[in-house]
């Protein structure tokens, strides 16, 4: 069974990953299950890219050319590649103007949101085998069928790189998103592809707090942190990684 | 969250923590300084600083806290990303409390800060 992990681990925590592992070899809206492991690998080499940490290093990431590092069975454009490998290793210096790029090169910006949705949530359940000194779960196997290509209708451009639903938004087919006062703009984020948003959720749940959790400023049921130990946690990652938001 | 949650409980903390002053992060907050250590080496990825410093949290604190650590900290090398891939703004860049913290932290120095500051 994936993630089977020692009993000390809450269940939450690997029931959460194989729930995601499950969507992840699944097609998507914009990538087939094939290439959402293919992003997902991508996302492992980022970690490993000697190009990554020459880019990182430099002033401008353009200034270093080379090749990233790419596993052979991955079959991805490589604009496609780049951009997981930015957002991996050097997020904080992506910029309108690069995602308009990838736009134009063939990379839609739906397509990007799934692909940063990937990304992220697999990073986010790597890092914590490495927190925890484990191996990375074996990426589940793709799964046939074709993407469908949905668009949420009501996704206006103005927040950020990518048009998303507006706060007041969350109706029809994505009323389950969030409630009719709106949201953070993280939650919004990659709401032009509503499934990367539905599929990190779960997993947020399980390593930080739930969105009801998150109104406990002092001690959140289930867990052995307080909040304050936990927001130090989190503010000390966030200004590791230079993340003004 | 980590002022809001020092004011809810009324503890006396110093948010340099989160910058990175070991001294800082240990006042008011029970293994601050470890928490901190292990939230640095999990972002920095640097296996021998993650297990000399999720070792000394467990001895301190116990299996629980580490699992529980290891989660914040890995959800955090996701959320960062989703912010800045899409260049999503802060959501109340106005708010006195946020500018305050932004200020004390040096915040505007960060590239990100430009999808916030314009």
């Amino acid at each position: 069974m994936a993630f089977d992990f020692p009993k000390y681990i809450r269940q939450d925590i690997p029931d959460a990953y194989r729930e995601y592992w499950l969507k992840l070899g699944q097609p998507g809206s914009w990538w087939s299950g094939a290439e959402r492991i293919d992003i997902a690998q991508a996302s492992r080499d980022a970690v490993i890219c000697e190009l990554c940490v020459q880019r990182r290093s430099a002033l401008s990431p353009n200034a270093v050319k080379g090749e990233h590092l790419i596993s052979s069975s991955i079959n991805l454009p490589l604009e496609a590649i780049d951009a997981v490998h930015r957002i991996v290793t050097d997020q904080s210096r992506i910029s309108a103007g690069y995602v308009d790029q990838n736009e134009a090169a063939g990379l839609s910006k739906a397509a990007y949101v799934e692909l940063v949705g990937i990304v992220v949530t697999v990073l986010s359940i790597d890092e914590f085998h490495r927190a925890m000194g484990m191996s990375l779960e074996r990426l589940p196997d793709a799964q046939s069928g074709e993407p469908d290509q949905y668009l949420p209708v009501q996704a206006k451009e103005g927040t950020g790189f990518v048009p998303m639903i507006p706060q007041d938004g969350a109706t029809g087919k994505e009323a389950d998103l969030w409630g009719p006062r709106g949201t953070a703009n993280v939650i919004r984020a990659l709401s032009l592809a509503p499934n990367a948003l539905r599929d990190w959720i779960p997993v947020g749940n399980a390593q930080y707090l739930t969105f009801e959790g998150m109104g406990n400023f002092d001690k959140p049921e289930g867990r052995s942190l307080n909040r304050m130990q936990i927001e130090l946690i989190a503010g000390r990652v966030s200004s590791m990684n230079e993340c003004f938001y | 969250m980590l002022r809001v949650s020092a004011q809810t409980t009324q503890t006396d903390i110093d948010i340099h923590g989160v910058t990175g002053n070991a001294n800082a992060a240990d006042q008011g907050i029970t293994h601050g300084r470890l928490l901190m250590a292990f939230a640095e080496a999990v972002a920095s990825r640097d296996t021998s600083e993650i297990q000399s410093s999720r070792e000394a949290l467990r001895l301190a604190a116990g299996d629980a806290v580490v699992v529980d650590a290891a989660g914040v900290a890995a959800n955090f090398q996701r959320m960062v990303r989703i912010a800045d891939s899409v260049g999503i703004p802060v959501d109340d860049l106005e708010n006195d409390f946020g500018k305050e913290t932004r200020a004390t932290l040096s915040l505007d120095e960060f590239h990100s800060a430009r999808n916030s500051l314009g």
